[in-house]
């Protein structure tokens, strides 16, 4: 990073290298958008370029950078209001009913994450997604250690209630479908 | 231990940093709690989601706008967000609809009008009127900085900052607006640039000063970092006690505590 700061401008591409993929890893999960955390990443790496001046040596390179990631899409709201809810059904693709379970879970986890509000969202995401270090957490979102730690509690009991419901709803779902196609239809050929 | 004790140390207990003695009561905790358990599965669980790629043609995407800065075109960069490609097109009219545009774009017309008459007349007077119109089309220019830094979206705002790089000589009011952009702004990136504009106008006084003064204000650490280095650029006298200043500040980021310390040991 200090070579790009210093104006060595191929040594980005390094950066790009390392860090494009989980940028939009986080933007995709963060706000279900693909086409938008393509944009959001570029933006990312322009924002790099424009302002490397101002990255200090010593500062934990990741939590700048995720630094100018949040600005990125905190600005790019401000300009471009969401014009639709989130709906959280649109973006995980939906497993066929006989996949194996681990498929499903991951579903139904993808589906229990999005539905949390966005700020739980992205603190989890960080620390488990992105791995970053609660220190570094603190550090990026300008809190004190052990807020990021309770935070990290609260969202993480708010998934486990969402993730419930989601699994009873396809538990009962499941349930009828299976009731469903054991009864006889009505009227038909067993009368005779 | 209860589950509100357990739940103090569970975040780290999932990152795997407590010190062995706590990390055994947690898992003497989870094997007879099922609530806390359920919690310590669901993280793993977690890995379960699949990791989200980025498409092919992204490199190809970040290769072109690499090429756009180098080449000093980063403005226009096709590199920019497509919203904001169009947000920026139109912000190029939307400050004719401002009173300030509206003003500006007379001044452009009739400068128009007085350069056409002076073709014509093929006067003899050419040269002063020139510089009278050249002078015009500077305030113009200044005009439509100060109406840019009104706008809402930040992208705005920033495109006026960078209009404001284009004038060798600032007005005094742009430069008061500038430094209030500097101080107020709500973006951090709309601040930076304001900073980087008025660095360039640091030897007069006022400008010396507010951005001087700003350093105690500012909250965000990258503007900050960026104010200390620009002092420190300045080897500005007041320098050394300023940051000594911002050093007693509670609850200041250890990141520009640590810059303003390497700071005073470079101006010292």
């Amino acid at each position: 990073m200090l070579q790009v700061r210093d104006g060595a401008g191929e040594q980005l591409g390094v950066l790009f290298d390392r860090y494009h993929a989980p940028l939009y890893n986080f933007y995709a999960k963060l706000t279900g958008d693909r086409v938008l955390s393509e944009d959001l990443v570029q933006e990312v790496f322009l924002r790099i370029l424009k302002y490397r001046r101002s990255y200090s040596p010593g500062t934990p390179f990741r939590a700048w950078i995720y630094q100018i990631a949040r600005n990125a899409r905190i600005d790019h709201y401000r300009r471009t209001p969401r014009q639709v809810p989130f709906n959280p059904d649109m973006l995980p693709p939906v497993p066929p009913k006989d996949s194996a379970q681990a498929g499903q879970e991951a579903a139904l986890l993808h589906s229990a994450l999005m539905q949390l509000p966005e700020e739980k969202r992205e603190i989890l995401l960080l620390s488990r997604f992105q791995e970053l270090k609660y220190e570094e957490i603190a550090h990026l979102l300008g809190c004190e250690l052990a807020t990021v730690k309770s935070r990290i509690h609260r969202a993480m009991l708010h998934l486990r209630d969402v993730y419930r419901q989601l699994e009873q709803s396809t538990a009962s779902k499941k349930a009828k479908t299976a009731t469903a196609d054991f009864i006889p239809p009505q009227g038909g050929s067993h009368a005779v | 231990m209860q589950c509100e004790q357990i739940a103090e140390l569970l975040p780290d207990y999932l990152q795997d940093s407590l010190p062995a003695e706590q990390h055994k009561q947690v898992e003497a905790h989870l094997t007879a709690c099922a609530q806390c358990s359920e919690e310590v599965a669901l993280w793993q669980k977690l890995s379960l989601v699949p990791f989200e790629q980025p498409g092919p043609e992204s490199r190809a995407r970040f290769e072109a706008m690499l090429h756009a800065f180098q080449a000093g075109r980063s403005e226009q960069s096709g590199a920019h967000l497509e919203e904001r490609k169009r947000a920026s097109f139109w912000s190029a009219f939307n400050w004719f609809r401002s009173p300030l545009g509206a003003v500006a774009w007379s001044v452009a017309l009739l400068l128009l009008g007085a350069f056409i008459g002076l073709r014509l007349n093929g006067s003899a007077s050419r040269t002063p009127e020139l510089a009278a119109m050249h002078s015009e089309l500077t305030n113009m220019r200044q005009l439509v900085v100060l109406s840019m830094l009104q706008q809402q979206s930040a992208s705005e705002r920033l495109q006026g900052v960078s209009w404001s790089r284009r004038e060798e000589q600032l007005d005094p009011q742009v430069l008061a607006a500038l430094m209030h952009t500097l101080r107020y702004d709500n973006s951090v990136d709309v601040r930076l640039a304001a900073l980087d504009a008025l660095s360039r106008h640091g030897r007069q006084p006022q400008v010396h000063k507010g951005i001087a003064d700003a350093l105690q204000e500012q909250q965000s650490p990258l503007v900050q970092v960026a104010l200390i280095d620009q002092l420190l650029e300045w080897r500005d006298p007041d320098a050394a006690q300023r940051l000594k200043n911002l050093r007693q500040t509670p609850d200041l980021n250890p990141t520009v505590r640590q810059r303003a310390d390497w700071a005073i040991s470079k101006l010292n």
